[in-house]
């Protein structure tokens, strides 16, 4: 997400710590982990022939962690700033008919992108791999225009000194944002896909640039 | 301006050249030909077509060939040309009638400095490609190159490598054959073995034409027949063989190690320095053999295609093929429900002997051939929709990740599924074949393919 990084939203940053350091609210030093090639989503729906599925690799945008929670993953006593965008158009299927049938079930020329902004997140235990933790993630979810506020289960690992994964599952109706199950223009009609879909991720962040202190 | 090898896509056209024989005596020595046709994938009118945006297209060189590319382009709604480009006026204002809307050009130039334009197929003559294309690569354009991709070996390698370098463009060589959907039936066709082992392949491209342009001015007339003198023309088996022998080495999968030519000016002795009349015979490391023939002087049994093999051998006639079966082979289980064309190939006698029957049998309806749009137009579509793809992926990448990690954005696009079309390395190949064959044709002589000409380093 070409936000997350521009100089402008950055120094937009900077200053709110500044003000918040005159504040008096302890000094805060974050971590910028950005989004990483390698990341993975998936989309799993029914339909009244076969089950199918959507793919992209493309999870961009950013995780900000202060650099006591970057330290210790369990605790996450600062939450975290979150934002991610996927392109619409890089979710796939193989197929391009059903493909082109998406991208106008969910007005990709419009809103070509699906975001996220973490507004909560809550440790929820230890995970099963070493180092890696589980917390329920509430946030504002945006598909097709329309934003509803989600809750799911995550985990966050760290995959190296560096680098930090993060994967969840969540189920979604598509009809919660305004999409209607396409019933694409085929086979007499008679494929008519579910509402219900679920979305597997696997983010993949990397640490950019240094700490950046703030006074 | 290439011609690419001509089969009208009527099946009834076959009917000058073959001959279908009716009485008893005949059918003893006809052979039953089984069809192999690909089936077409239901069109999906409201979801396949314009599934992208439109991409803003220039055409550069409007000979026939560049002609044909506009009116095939006309038709597809993916594509808008914007832009044509023609150093001859009267070429231009031509072919604007094809292309109202776009922006005439007599410096190709223009067209690159337009950041509107996202693509250029370059239709100029085939010595003229390395420049345009190295200069619309470097302008960040995605590139459509006629086959042969150049007429010098030194040519071909530089318009590869730097097709090769563009990681975030599209390159695409004329060899429109990759891109059509039969063909791609028949290379898993062939490929999964039913015609026993590999023997030995023939191509050819007859046409009494006499490939000569005419102009009241000299100069142009010069320049408008560059495919008639050998410094810029690879000649017959180079500039429209290529096509089918592409085709062939690809059905194939195997590159020549050397080839032998024979040509001569057999009939169009009007000071043309390339043959009008040609044979090449390509030879394999496997010891298989390849014919390529093609003749200016005689039209007879048009262009098509032959591979033989221990089982069986395959006819392929522009978008129509046929298996013919040899009595030991192994049953299939398909064939027997196919529907069956019956061929004779005639000699003197037979065709007067039959030939009232034989005009009344040609009057049969003919069924319709699936995929009827021409080679060209198949590649276009695959380019502009490659277009689309790739600019789309490239923008969405620099969007979320860092846009200098070239190296994930090579893999990211490496595994977008693509249009079938011949890319730089299909068309360097093909171009490397084509310059040796025509060597080869103009000495008389063999010459050797060595496998490092391949090699794109």
């Amino acid at each position: 997400m070409k936000t997350a990084r521009s100089p402008r939203s950055f120094a937009a940053l900077t200053l709110a710590f500044v003000f918040a350091g005159i504040g008096g609210v302890r000094a805060q030093a974050w971590i910028k982990y950005e989004a990483q090639p390698g990341s993975k989503v998936r989309i799993n729906g029914t339909s009244t022939i076969h089950d199918w599925s959507v793919e992209s690799q493309m999870i961009g945008g950013a995780m900000e962690l202060e650099t006591s929670t970057a330290a210790d993953l369990k605790s996450m006593k600062v939450k975290p700033k979150v934002e991610v965008a996927i392109p619409v158009r890089s979710l796939k299927s193989g197929k391009k008919p059903m493909d082109t049938v998406m991208y106008n079930a969910m007005k990709q020329t419009d809103h070509p992108k699906i975001e996220y902004h973490l507004t909560q997140l809550t440790p929820a235990g230890t995970g099963t791999a070493a180092d890696s933790y589980v917390y329920t993630a509430v946030g504002a979810l945006t598909v097709s225009g329309v934003t509803r506020t989600n809750s799911m289960t995550v985990n966050i690992s760290r995959i190296d000194k560096t680098q930090l994964k993060v994967t969840g599952t969540t189920n979604l109706k598509m009809t919660d944002f305004g999409i209607k199950p396409p019933a694409p223009d085929l086979a007499l009609g008679l494929i008519k896909t579910g509402d219900d879909i679920k979305i597997t991720f696997e983010w993949i962040t990397a640490q950019t640039e240094t700490a950046t202190k703030t006074p | 301006m290439k011609h690419l090898p001509k089969t009208p896509r009527t099946p009834t056209v076959n009917r000058r050249d073959f001959v279908k024989g009716g009485s008893l005596a005949t059918m003893m020595s006809l052979m039953g030909g089984v069809e192999l046709v690909a089936q077409e994938t239901k069109k999906d009118a409201a979801a396949d077509k314009a599934a992208g945006p439109q991409v803003k297209v220039g055409v550069i060189g409007l000979g026939a060939r560049g002609r044909e590319v506009l009116g095939t382009l006309a038709l597809q709604k993916d594509a808008a040309v914007a832009a044509i480009c023609d150093t001859y006026a009267a070429a231009l204002r031509r072919a604007s009638e094809a292309a109202p809307k776009a922006t005439k050009h007599a410096d190709y130039k223009e067209i690159l400095a337009n950041k509107e334009i996202q693509a250029v197929i370059i239709a100029t003559p085939t010595h003229q490609h390395r420049e345009i294309v190295i200069e619309a690569l470097k302008a960040g354009k995605h590139v459509y190159c006629e086959a042969p991709l150049a007429n010098t070996l030194e040519d071909a390698k530089a318009i590869a490598l730097a097709a090769k370098a563009a990681v975030k463009q599209v390159f695409q060589a004329g060899l429109q054959l990759r891109s059509d959907p039969q063909r791609h039936f028949l290379l898993q066709f062939i490929r999964s073995g039913a015609m026993g082992k590999n023997l030995m392949a023939r191509t050819q491209w007859n046409k009494k034409l006499s490939w000569r342009f005419t102009s009241p001015n000299p100069e142009r007339e010069r320049e408008i027949n560059w495919r008639l003198r050998k410094e810029t023309s690879l000649g017959l088996v180079g500039e429209l063989g290529l096509h089918q022998i592409d085709a062939a080495l690809w059905f194939l999968n195997s590159k020549p190690s050397a080839v032998n030519g024979y040509g001569a000016v057999m009939h169009w002795e009007d000071g043309r320095e390339v043959a009008d009349t040609m044979q090449a015979m390509f030879e394999f490391p496997s010891g298989l053999t390849l014919t390529h023939a093609s003749t200016l002087a005689n039209s007879f049994d048009s262009d098509h295609e032959v591979y033989f093999g221990t089982d069986s051998a395959i006819m392929v006639r522009g978008n129509k093929a046929w298996m013919f079966k040899e009595a030991d082979a192994p049953l299939l289980g398909w064939e027997v429900y196919a529907r069956k064309d019956e061929f004779y190939k005639e000699t003197g006698i037979a065709l007067v002997a039959n030939a009232t029957k034989l005009v009344a049998q040609g009057d049969k309806p003919v069924e319709d051939a699936p995929f009827s749009n021409t080679p060209l137009s198949y590649a276009l579509e695959a380019f502009v929709a490659n277009v689309n793809e790739i600019g789309a992926a490239v923008e969405d990448f620099n969007a979320t990740f860092n846009p200098n990690d070239t190296k994930a954005l090579v893999k990211y696009l490496s595994e977008i599924k693509r249009q079938p079309a011949a890319g730089f390395k299909e068309g360097y190949e093909a171009t490397v074949i084509a310059i040796k064959a025509s060597e080869a044709v103009q000495k008389q002589q063999r010459v050797l393919i060595p496998k490092e000409l391949f090699a794109l380093a």
